[in-house]
């Protein structure tokens, strides 16, 4: 994969790219949420 | 190299950093302000402040040399820093970190800490770690900086050393968090726009694409010196032998030490103090981890594929190429990039080491003044223009970091990163989780597990690990040996592996023991 041979390099690039997917899903998912006591104080 | 261009982007980017300086200065007017950026940072320059104080000249110069010497097995630590140093830092330390702060009203970590317990002692042994510590990693930092312009330029070594101080000094101790934040909130900007370049232009300079550059560097096996194969280099596309010498520095002290140690950051940990909500960390989660994988992961990738350009243009891998693997990224620069180019990527590398060393000033500055002197000899009695003072504390922390920088020896920099890393999180970290997480956790066992932590990461240094011990000297004065346990793989295993452990089971024994009486006695 990747024109790699040894797996143990293409699964750090397969994970890499894994937590960048799930950074941006994160980010976008919670990106105006707060915590709770802090929208309570807000209110 | 152009001249007039040159000195036209250095003019450029000095001047934005004044603007940005005297704009957090006019905005500093209180010591919060000054320590946490009045806790009104917005996300962006959050995450983007933290990405910059993480990734420092140290991660370009030093740990893209590793990857030129290492290989592609150094991509462990891009994920480790992303999945560590973002994902699991902002969502399980950095909200709890947040409110317990913004609740506590602390400045500082060593504050928090203090605080939390209730506890002077454990704040001023934290503040004193961190000085003692941090000025090395500093060191190794500006290092970092003046060897790339030193090696760019060609221009003297301490002269560039001394500028590169300077400049960091002028807008630390004026505008302090706020101005340490704005700066490397921009600085990051740069770094993110140069490593995108740095892609288009390695495979331009290679002549092919992604899959085929990988697979031309895998086929270089037979081409690994001798010296390291021997240690267990088994090529730059392919992770080393399993228990070899080269593995157990590249898992043990690269990868786990500073993937695991950016935990226990207090630079990066402040930066949680500085915002309103924890809004700002989840949409932090987003930047940082886009950051950090076109940062760290094109500079990994780059300097494993150096090698490939080297034996295309000279018939020699990195190693072979640069006696200091700190100067192998610089001189790839220099030979395969273009002119313009090396200059902006001069400043994006100046840009990572003036942003990690300014929060590195800022937090020497803030322990030894804030935590130190104020809360520890003056038993929290805030001195008249505490600011000033503060800006004193940094200016003091300025010129010791000065001073280490020229006790350094060659190829320290990813080294001396890790050491410090693992200090960190061998001292800290324990105590830091057991914090957030865990009720029953006393003062008498945070303490211990600090001082347990710290003690153990330092004698592993003197007496165990086979680097470190052999360059002090000070196991063979005394046992007349070069470490204390010769067998194998021991003298191999980073400080780390061995601390965090016991800093980790003395938190726990001593808590569980002083809990039932600190339970009665509330």
């Amino acid at each position: 994969m990747f024109g790699i041979s040894d797996p143990g390099i293409c699964l750090a690039y397969l994970l890499e790219l894994a937590c960048l997917v799930f950074g941006v899903y994160y980010g976008i998912r919670y990106w105006n949420e707060d915590d709770e006591e802090e929208t309570l104080k807000q209110d | 190299m152009n001249y007039i261009l040159l000195g036209i982007i250095i003019i450029v980017y000095v001047f934005i950093l004044v603007a940005l300086s005297w704009y957090a200065y006019r905005g500093t007017k209180s010591a919060s302000d000054y320590m946490v950026g009045g806790r009104s940072m917005n996300s962006v320059v959050m995450a983007l402040s933290y990405g910059a104080t993480f990734i420092s000249a140290s991660a370009i110069v030093g740990f893209g040399g590793m990857a030129a010497a290492f290989g592609m097995g150094l991509q462990w630590l891009c994920l480790l820093n992303m999945f560590m140093g973002v994902v699991i830092a902002f969502i399980f330390f950095g909200k709890k970190t947040r409110r317990l702060g913004s609740s506590l009203g602390a400045n500082t970590f060593p504050q928090l800490m203090g605080r939390f317990f209730q506890s002077r002692s454990i704040e001023i042994i934290s503040a004193a770690i961190i000085f003692v510590g941090m000025p090395i990693y500093a060191a190794v930092v500006m290092k970092g900086g003046a060897v790339f312009v030193e090696e760019i330029f060609h221009i003297d070594y301490h002269l560039a050393l001394l500028v590169f101080t300077l400049i960091v000094s002028v807008y630390v101790i004026t505008g302090g968090m706020k101005g340490v934040m704005y700066t490397s909130a921009f600085q990051a900007i740069l770094m993110f726009v140069c490593m995108l370049i740095l892609l288009i232009g390695l495979y331009k300079s290679l002549g092919m694409g992604f899959t085929e550059a990988n697979r031309a560097l895998d086929a270089m096996d037979a081409l690994v010196p001798a010296h390291l194969a021997a240690a267990g280099h088994q090529g730059w596309a392919k992770m080393p032998l399993f228990g070899s010498e080269q593995w157990y520095t590249l898992v043990t002290s690269l990868i786990l030490g500073v993937g695991i140690g950016c935990l226990a950051q207090p630079q990066l940990i402040v930066r949680f103090l500085t915002v309103r909500s924890s809004k700002q960390l989840n949409q932090g989660i987003f930047i940082g981890c886009l950051f950090l994988v076109i940062t760290v992961g094109v500079v990994y990738h780059s300097g494993a594929l150096s090698n490939l350009y080297f034996y295309q243009e000279h018939g020699k891998v990195a190693v072979e190429m640069a006696s200091d693997i700190d100067k192998i990224i610089p001189l790839f620069i220099n030979e395969a990039m273009p002119n313009w180019f090396t200059i902006l990527l001069m400043l994006c590398i100046i840009s990572a080491s003036m942003s990690t060393l300014s929060s590195q000033f800022h937090t020497m500055g803030t322990s030894v003044t804030s935590d130190i002197y104020v809360d520890g000899i003056k038993q929290g009695q805030a001195p008249k223009h505490f600011t000033k003072w503060i800006k004193l504390g940094v200016l003091f922390s300025i010129l010791i970091s000065y001073v280490v920088c020229y006790m350094l020896e060659e190829s320290i920099i990813a080294r001396g990163t890790a050491m410090f890393m693992g200090m960190c999180a061998a001292a800290f970290l324990p105590t830091y989780f057991g914090m957030l997480y865990w009720k029953k956790i006393t003062r008498q066992g945070a303490l211990w597990s600090i001082v347990s932590g710290f003690v153990s990461c330092l004698f592993c240094i003197a007496f165990m690990h086979q680097k470190e011990a052999l360059a002090l000297g000070w196991c063979q004065a005394i046992f007349n040996k070069p470490v204390l346990i010769e067998a194998h793989p021991f003298p191999l295993i980073d400080p780390l592996i061995f601390s965090l452990p016991l800093s980790a089971i003395v938190l726990v024994i001593v808590s569980l023991l002083t809990y039932e009486k600190v339970a009665k006695q509330k």
